[in-house]
């Protein structure tokens, strides 16, 4: 699967990497990195990141940027 | 009799169970001062700009009494039952910079280390077998309390072993927690003779809590034992350890917080869903969707209402209005989860919401500290729940509600079934 974090939007909440600390890691107190193609099985765990985010910053697999989706 | 404000409305217990007409009628003045001098804030833009506004607090120690205070019945002299008790800050009622420390302590204890916040995550085997067991226990049952049977019992089993909580001791905080709930009314009826009644109950039952923590934090000083509580108060992290009172105020916070949100949000949870039959159906259909689903039921229904703590230290011009410096302000959250300026048909339930940036969990620094945990709790809970109980139908809607106004939910909602799948 693929992601992309809007790290314009990312204020640092971290809901992300208390959810899926494998996929999302804080440096510091609020600049975030993430592994962009993680493993297939780890989708249930992205997706609740995802969901979890105050600022809806995460997107799943949105490639050509037309059809926003958190969830699917 | 001067007529009420819709605040003032909204807040009345005969319209607990669907306070939305009256937030549809205080949207339309986005800042409004109430007769008591408070500023009732009740649309997304104008809260998500006042959770991002240094020059609003969050410490009641830092706003003047107002006048008000002295009058019986008051919102002041209805809260200060908790007030005096908890002379000691927490990190929902302090600001910058001891809030950003205290919660930087604290924080490692609940999710994890920095480098590998696994905590929460590990909960969720325990929590799996906590809401099998629940489920188990109704079969052989035609009717359920979805509050009494399972909204309860999870949050409050999983708070307990989070934090290290004795769970013999549950009776009595739940006790304590809900005689200081009935006691705290911030609408018209605080100056009713019922309300005053409670208010001496509601003042011990806090300090009764107040009591417990301590004895239980010294134990832990002592005896270190499992838990957050006991991790905190041996903490030899790079910032210290938390001064005892500020402990013990964190851990009535967390104890109190850490399960009474939850309990509301699974019980409306339950509730909406079988008011929405189509929605059921949806989720038992594609269960995949009870990420979202507890998203938009955060946003549908939410565990804390408004937040009563907040005042301006200094003047702040919003929406065409001035709140003057040390008024308090109230930011309903409820209200901005249903504005339509931001959420397109906000009456509606979708479980497949859009671009749901909620305030469920609040926003800004104040930000739920325990919403990775409820999010878990929740998913696990009502997902399980729509997938395993058959054709579960409210007896009664709507149902009984409890009697405070900021931490809203049903008492009880019962539900007919037909029976437990496996």
């Amino acid at each position: 699967m693929r992601i992309v974090v809007d790290l314009n939007r990312c204020q640092g909440y971290a809901q992300c990497v208390y959810l899926a600390h494998e996929v999302f890691r804080l440096n510091g107190q609020e600049a975030l990195t993430y592994e962009p193609n993680p493993d297939d099985e780890r989708r249930l765990r992205v997706e609740r990141a995802a969901a979890a985010c105050p600022v809806q910053a995460i997107m799943i697999d949105r490639l050509d940027g037309a059809e926003g989706s958190t969830t699917s | 009799m001067v007529e009420e404000t819709p605040w003032q409305q909204a807040l009345r217990y005969a319209n607990r169970a669907n306070p939305y007409p009256f937030y549809e009628e205080l949207r339309k003045t986005p800042v409004a001062r109430q007769p008591d001098g408070t500023y009732v804030v009740s649309t997304y833009r104008e809260i998500v700009t006042l959770l991002h506004d240094p020059r609003v607090s969050s410490d009641p120690r830092k706003r003047p009494a107002p006048a008000a205070a002295q009058a019986e019945g008051s919102e002041e002299q209805a809260a200060e039952p908790i007030r005096e008790v908890l002379t000691e800050p927490n990190i929902i009622t302090c600001d910058p910079p001891e809030h950003d420390r205290d919660r930087r302590m604290m924080m490692p204890h609940f999710v994890g280390p920095p480098h590998a916040p696994h905590l929460i995550s590990d909960l969720e085997p325990d929590i799996r077998r906590i809401v099998d067991g629940l489920l188990d226990g109704m079969k052989g049952k035609n009717r359920i309390d979805a509050v009494d049977d399972f909204a309860y019992p999870l949050p409050v089993t999983v708070i307990c072993k989070v934090l290290g909580v004795p769970m013999e001791d549950e009776p009595r905080f739940h006790h304590w927690v809900e005689t200081a709930l009935d006691a705290l009314d911030f609408g018209p009826e605080a100056a009713s003779e019922e309300i005053r009644s409670r208010r001496a109950g509601g003042r011990q039952a806090v300090q009764e809590f107040a009591r417990f923590a301590d004895a239980l934090l010294d134990r832990y000083a002592r005896q270190p034992g499992p838990g957050m509580l006991s991790a905190m108060a041996n903490d030899n992290g790079p910032e210290g350890r938390m001064p005892k009172g500020v402990l013990a105020s964190n851990a009535l916070l967390l104890i109190f917080a850490g399960h009474e949100t939850t309990v509301n949000l699974i019980a409306h949870s339950v509730l909406t869903l079988l008011r929405h039959p189509d929605a059921l159906e949806k989720l038992r259909r594609r269960p995949e969707l009870i990420v979202p689903a507890v998203e938009e039921l955060l946003r549908f229904e939410s565990s804390v209402q408004f937040w009563h703590t907040r005042s301006a230290v200094e003047d702040i011009d919003i929406a065409g209005t001035t709140i003057p410096a040390g008024a308090p302000i109230f930011l309903v959250y409820g209200s901005a989860n249903r504005d339509p300026e931001r959420f397109t048909d906000p009456d509606r339930l979708d479980l497949e919401r859009r671009d749901n940036e909620h305030l469920g969990f609040s926003q800004g620094i104040h930000f739920c500290f325990g919403a990775p945990l409820a999010r878990l709790e929740v998913q696990i809970a009502v997902g399980e729940f729509v997938r395993r109980v058959r054709n579960p139908r409210l007896v009664e809607d709507p149902p009984p509600y409890r009697h405070n106004q900021i931490f809203r939910g049903p008492r009880h909602v019962l539900v007919d079934i037909d029976g437990i799948r496996d």
